[in-house]
């Protein structure tokens, strides 16, 4: 176990923008924390990263991390270069070499003054120098901002690799595509709590849609025009005899956090 | 070895996995003794997480479709082709059944079936 997390708080004023969460990172695990906007990922993060005092609750971090933030602004002003100067001056055994192949393969001058950079092209800058260290944890918001498909699945291919040397990677998206062809489990949060954690394979397998007139002990999905409506309902509390459609991802997270819960 | 892995199926992909091996070994294209990938190798071709061909891996271990070579790796065990067939079986059947619900009529199901066993032979 590389993180634990354990009933984390946090106040902004009075409102709990994390409240009460809990979960664990293993090593060699990628755990995506998804959500809607505002649901207090980032602010989670930035708990653990210290670069915000938590209220209450406990973290426990065995080994060093790294972090991108989800605002990828660096220092406008400088060049790429003496922005990769500096990380080797204050990265965790930051790989120069490494980060300049990067740079050399997306075509990034080390001339350009990072102002002068495109908002995917920033991205890329800032997640060459992050991934360029060599830390137990790579904690990254928001990794594939602004990033073309193409660009985006070679990044995806990178963090992957990363757990091949027995790294771990926590990271929050809300790109729902992205996070299930690299997260290993998924933390869903909103308003502050995680309404749903675990394996991503095993949710997507627990999980089936039923179309019913009566109201059903499940999450509602949508209501039909006939008046029907589509149920999301774990499958072990449907009855037999009962008719399933197989129910995706998407379907999972968006009937769980629009949250019309019906309980019978 | 390579096969597409269906994201955004609401099938688990260790499942996928499992499965896709399966058929290979069903088609004769892995035979009895055979390596498979490494848990690398194939997380890296198909593009998946490490844990998750690893998950498939032991799970067809279990099932002895696999068997484990300690320091060398995991090769096609001698695979009970029939179990693998009376799973393809249930499949079938439930496929069928939604035909049936359908208003398929049997004919043109045995025609079908006919035809891809013809088209076999030939």
């Amino acid at each position: 176990m590389i993180l634990r997390v354990k009933d984390l708080k946090k106040f902004y004023g009075v409102k709990a923008a994390v409240d009460g969460i809990g979960f664990e990172v293993e090593k060699g695990e990628i755990f995506a924390i998804l959500g809607p906007n505002g649901a207090g990922k980032t602010t989670t993060l930035k708990c653990i990263t210290g670069l915000r005092k938590k209220d209450s609750g406990e973290i426990e971090l065995n080994g060093t991390f790294t972090y991108l933030p989800e605002e990828k602004k660096l220092y406008p002003h400088l060049r790429v270069k003496e922005i990769v100067d500096l990380f080797e001056k204050i990265g965790k055994n930051f790989n120069e070499k490494n980060c300049l192949e990067i740079l050399e393969r997306y075509r990034i001058d080390l001339n350009e003054k990072v102002t002068n950079l495109s908002h995917g092209m920033r991205t890329i800058l800032y997640l060459s120098l992050v991934l360029s260290e060599n830390v137990d944890l790579y904690i990254l918001d928001e990794p594939t901002w602004g990033l073309d498909p193409i660009v985006r699945n070679e990044i995806l291919d990178h963090i992957r690799s990363l757990t091949f040397e027995g790294k771990s990677v926590l990271y929050t998206s809300h790109v729902l595509a992205e996070v299930e062809k690299i997260a290993d489990r998924v933390a869903i949060m909103k308003e502050g709590k995680i309404i749903l954690t675990g394996n991503l394979d095993d949710i997507k397998s627990s999980y089936g849609l039923v179309v019913s007139k009566k109201d059903l002990n499940g999450y509602l999905l949508k209501t039909l025009k006939s008046g029907e409506k589509v149920y999301l309902v774990e499958k072990e509390e449907i009855p037999e005899g009962v008719e399933i459609e197989d129910a995706t991802f998407e379907d999972i997270f968006e009937a769980i956090v629009r949250g019309e819960r019906n309980d019978r | 070895m390579w096969f597409r892995i269906d994201f955004h199926s609401s099938k688990p992909i260790y499942e996928q996995i499992k499965e896709k091996i399966k058929l290979l070994i069903l088609s004769g294209k892995l035979k009895e003794g055979e390596f498979v990938p490494s848990i690398r190798y194939l997380a890296e071709d198909l593009g998946v997480n490490l844990n998750t061909v690893a998950r498939a891996y032991r799970e067809l271990v279990r099932e002895g479709v696999l068997e484990v070579r300690r320091g060398e790796g995991y090769v096609v065990s001698k695979v009970n082709l029939e179990k693998i067939r009376t799973q393809l079986e249930t499949e079938l059947k439930k496929k069928i059944e939604d035909c049936k619900k359908a208003g398929i009529p049997l004919e043109r199901i045995l025609k079908v079936a006919e035809e891809i066993y013809r088209g076999d032979a030939r």
